[in-house]
């Protein structure tokens, strides 16, 4: 803290963050007077953006956990939800841009770590002092490191590359999906949903470019292979790899997603497949805790899950993790934190409500339902589980914003796959 | 609820519009500095008072008169708006003046105008800018326009006119974030209201959200349909301090409705027009509220990219580009102050400031 409330820096200049950060504690110590009095000190303060519906459940029942584990220690849960992750994004920016970091807040490791550089602490300890790089899949431990130095510790993890349907809509289509093996005969079934029921055959969304983006990352390791895909996203991309990805998806875009699909948004989009409107869907498998919300709709009856074709045996994976700001204000605190956060207890209370699995390899799946448990099953037998590319792992924020344009602009309708492909090629190799 | 807005009563109460959104009504400012004395009296000179002291005397001499007594009526505002305005704007000058980007400190060693040639250089840029001027221009004339229709129309003594006149300016009390998603809904396109209404014209259906070159006024459709209750209420007020001669001298010369609105009633709506366009125009900037709720983040759909939308993107969903996000805030103030400042000349010069 003494560094924090001095005014001027190494150069003697009067800096506006100091200047900040000095008139932040100023506030805090006035504020936390009177809690002070009662020997509680600065509580531990967490920022996450699970609001609604699962997520809300879920760190409903990491917060019970958390108590039940740390029964004196004061300590705050906000919640920030709206615009996606926008608005936790935009809170947590501003915070460690003004020096006033929270205790931990909820984010995407991998790359995504890099648009923090600076800002992030250490938590070596936290991961050696209870052995989470045996307890994790290997992935982990290389995605929640910059330099050498663990920042952050996962929480659960979802799976991308997923394909989802109504079971009774392909069954009147005559569509076996578990003969879907290939980004062709995807094709070739929704052509056949198209023709032989009113369903749209792919319900997508281009309400905002994510779902695309999402889309085509898994496309191309499904259209090119993992190792084609891992090329992509380290900065050595095979033109004619992006562009043949892209063209599968402009054959899918312009001829089998639903009319609506600019104006609707992803509830929207799983509420077709719910309805039984919309034969596929591709999502990460956030999408089957809507299904399993829904009334009389159950899996393996009314909806099912397959791999995205073409990426048999493989796991896209994503993480959600809470990362350790530097400056920390409750720098013990937090490291209990987030060593709970890694423990098995945390691990299973949260992603059996939240839809998603452990990232540990010895928590207990018998409380998680069936769905689960067949993920659980492909993430510990997958062989390999390539980083995905929206959600942080695979490029980092600017990548990730300047193919958001690219969608945006160039693949929202009309669709263009040159100048799609052209733009993502760019974007990675930058 | 009284019906104050009736034409009978207009003549007795001729200045004094009922309505304070009206310019015509803000000519009773009575300030300690508007100095000239008015003729309903009770103007005190307070120059024979002896002054206090030396140093006193002499501010009071250099600022005018009770300039130290007035201190503590305007002093705090003073200064917490000259803090929290005018010095918040000052220091985003100078962040847009840096290279400040990311967690690291800013450093202002070296400051230059880097970021505004960015942004020139920027097609985003260029676009988004674009887009904001047609929205302003469009969405301020054409709700000008239909506010004025409508006034014209519940003017005429019609039935129910209290009821019309809440049905027109009720969405105005709605949030965006109601009304986005409202949109969203009414332009969806195999069932939306509006699909529905073209269907039944027999003309195809409009991808109104998805279609780059409609989607910008699709946005316009609805901040109309939001705003122009507004200007219709203005243009209210605006018409009821008009005397009932005028009407009768132009039916007397024999106008038809048509040229007596035209020739005599419109032009006497300048001051109503000039106000509610400045307040549609900042409306217009602020956007943003409609297009974030419309899409739930910051990335409008293609074709209705706005300054606002894009100087928050700059530096909330990458690395934090503050210097850059900074430039395009000054751009969007200059916008702003291009609308605010020419019409804070026009009221000062009728004496209304």
């Amino acid at each position: 803290m003494s560094d924090r409330t001095s005014i001027r820096d190494t150069d003697g200049r009067l800096t506006r963050r100091r200047f900040v950060a000095a008139s932040g504690t100023a506030a805090t110590v006035g504020l936390a007077g009177c809690s002070g009095l009662f020997g509680g000190g600065t509580p531990l303060e967490v920022l996450h953006g699970w609001t609604g519906g699962d997520g809300a459940r879920a760190a409903e029942a990491l917060v019970e956990a958390f108590e039940e584990e740390f029964p004196d220690m004061d300590a705050d849960f906000e919640a920030i939800g709206g615009g996606g992750n926008a608005n936790l994004d935009a809170v947590v920016t501003n915070r460690l841009g003004d020096d006033d970091p929270p205790s931990s807040f909820a984010n995407w490791p991998g790359k995504n770590l890099q648009k923090y550089s600076g800002a992030l602490g250490n938590v070596n300890d936290v991961w050696e002092d209870n052995d989470f790089a045996d307890a994790h899949v290997d992935e982990a431990v290389e995605l929640h490191q910059t330099n050498g130095t663990y920042r952050a510790v996962p929480l659960g993890s979802h799976r991308l590359n997923n394909l989802f349907y109504n079971i009774e809509v392909v069954e009147s289509a005559g569509v076996d999906p578990s003969g879907i093996d290939s980004v062709e005969t995807l094709v070739d079934a929704l052509e056949t949903v198209a023709t032989e029921t009113d369903a749209v055959p792919f319900t997508h969304l281009l309400s905002s470019p994510w779902a695309t983006i999402q889309l085509f990352g898994t496309m191309m390791i499904g259209q090119h292979g993992v190792s084609a895909y891992n090329d992509f996203i380290d900065g050595d991309p095979d033109e004619d790899a992006v562009t043949t990805t892209f063209q599968s998806m402009k054959t899918i875009m312009e001829n089998y997603i639903s009319d609506d699909a600019s104006t609707i948004d992803l509830t929207e989009s799983n509420q077709k497949i719910i309805s039984g409107d919309a034969a596929f869907i591709h999502q990460g498998n956030w999408a089957a805790g809507a299904f399993r919300n829904a009334d009389d709709f159950a899996y393996e009856e009314e909806w099912g899950a397959t791999s995205f074709p073409g990426t048999e045996g493989i796991y896209e994976l994503h993480f959600d993790s809470f990362l350790y700001p530097s400056d920390n204000p409750t720098e013990s605190k937090s490291k209990d934190f987030l060593g709970f956060i890694g423990g098995t207890d945390a691990q299973i209370a949260f992603n059996q409500y939240k839809g998603s699995i452990p990232t540990r390899t010895d928590a207990d799946m018998s409380e998680f339902g069936p769905y689960l448990q067949d993920v659980q099953e492909d993430f510990a037998n997958a062989e390999a589980r390539p980083r995905n590319l929206y959600h942080g792992l695979g490029v980092v924020a600017d990548v990730r914003t300047t193919m958001e344009d690219v969608i945006s602009g160039r693949f929202s309708g009309p669709f263009n796959a040159n100048r799609a492909a052209t733009g993502f090629v760019n974007a990675v190799s930058n | 609820m009284p019906r104050p807005f009736r034409r009978r009563s207009r003549q007795s109460d001729r200045a004094e519009s009922e309505c304070d959104l009206s310019p015509e009504s803000g000519d009773h400012s009575h300030g300690p500095g508007s100095g000239s004395p008015r003729p309903d009296g009770g103007t005190v000179d307070e120059r024979t008072a002896p002054s206090s002291g030396r140093l006193t005397g002499a501010l009071d001499d250099r600022f005018g008169d009770d300039f130290v007594e007035s201190l503590p009526f305007w002093l705090p505002a003073f200064l917490l708006m000259g803090l929290f305005v005018y010095g918040a704007i000052v220091w985003n000058f100078v962040i847009s003046l840096t290279d400040y980007e990311g967690f690291r400190d800013a450093s202002y060693s070296s400051l230059d105008f880097e970021m505004y040639s960015r942004a020139l250089n920027d097609s985003g840029f260029i676009d988004a800018a674009q887009n904001t001027v047609v929205l302003l221009i469009a969405f301020t004339v054409l709700t000008l326009g239909i506010g004025l229709g409508l006034a014209i129309l519940v003017d005429r003594n019609i039935r129910f006119e209290n009821t019309f006149r809440t049905i027109y300016l009720l969405p105005m009390s709605l949030s965006f974030v109601v009304t986005a998603q409202f949109w969203l809904w009414l332009y969806n396109f195999d069932d939306g209201l509006l699909n529905q209404a073209v269907v039944l014209v027999g003309l195809d259906r409009v991808n109104w959200i998805g279609d780059p070159q409609v989607v910008l006024w699709a946005v316009i459709l609805a901040l109309m349909w939001q705003f122009s209750g507004y200007a219709m209420v203005v243009y209210l007020a605006g018409l009821r301090a008009i005397p009932q001669e005028h009407y009768e001298a132009a039916r007397v010369d024999g106008a038809s409705t048509l040229k007596m609105y035209w020739r005599v009633i419109i032009p006497q709506l300048k001051g109503a027009t000039i106000s509610a366009a400045v307040v549609l125009m900042v409306f217009a900037l602020k956007a943003f509220d409609f297009l974030f709720s419309l899409v739930s983040g910051y990335r409008p759909p293609n074709g209705s990219d706005i300054l606002a939308t894009k100087m928050v993107r700059e530096v909330y969903s990458g690395t934090p580009r503050w210097a850059y996000g900074s430039a395009i805030a000054m751009v969007l103030f200059a916008m702003a102050l291009s609308i605010i400042g020419p019409y804070l000349v026009y009221q000062y010069r009728r004496g209304n400031l």
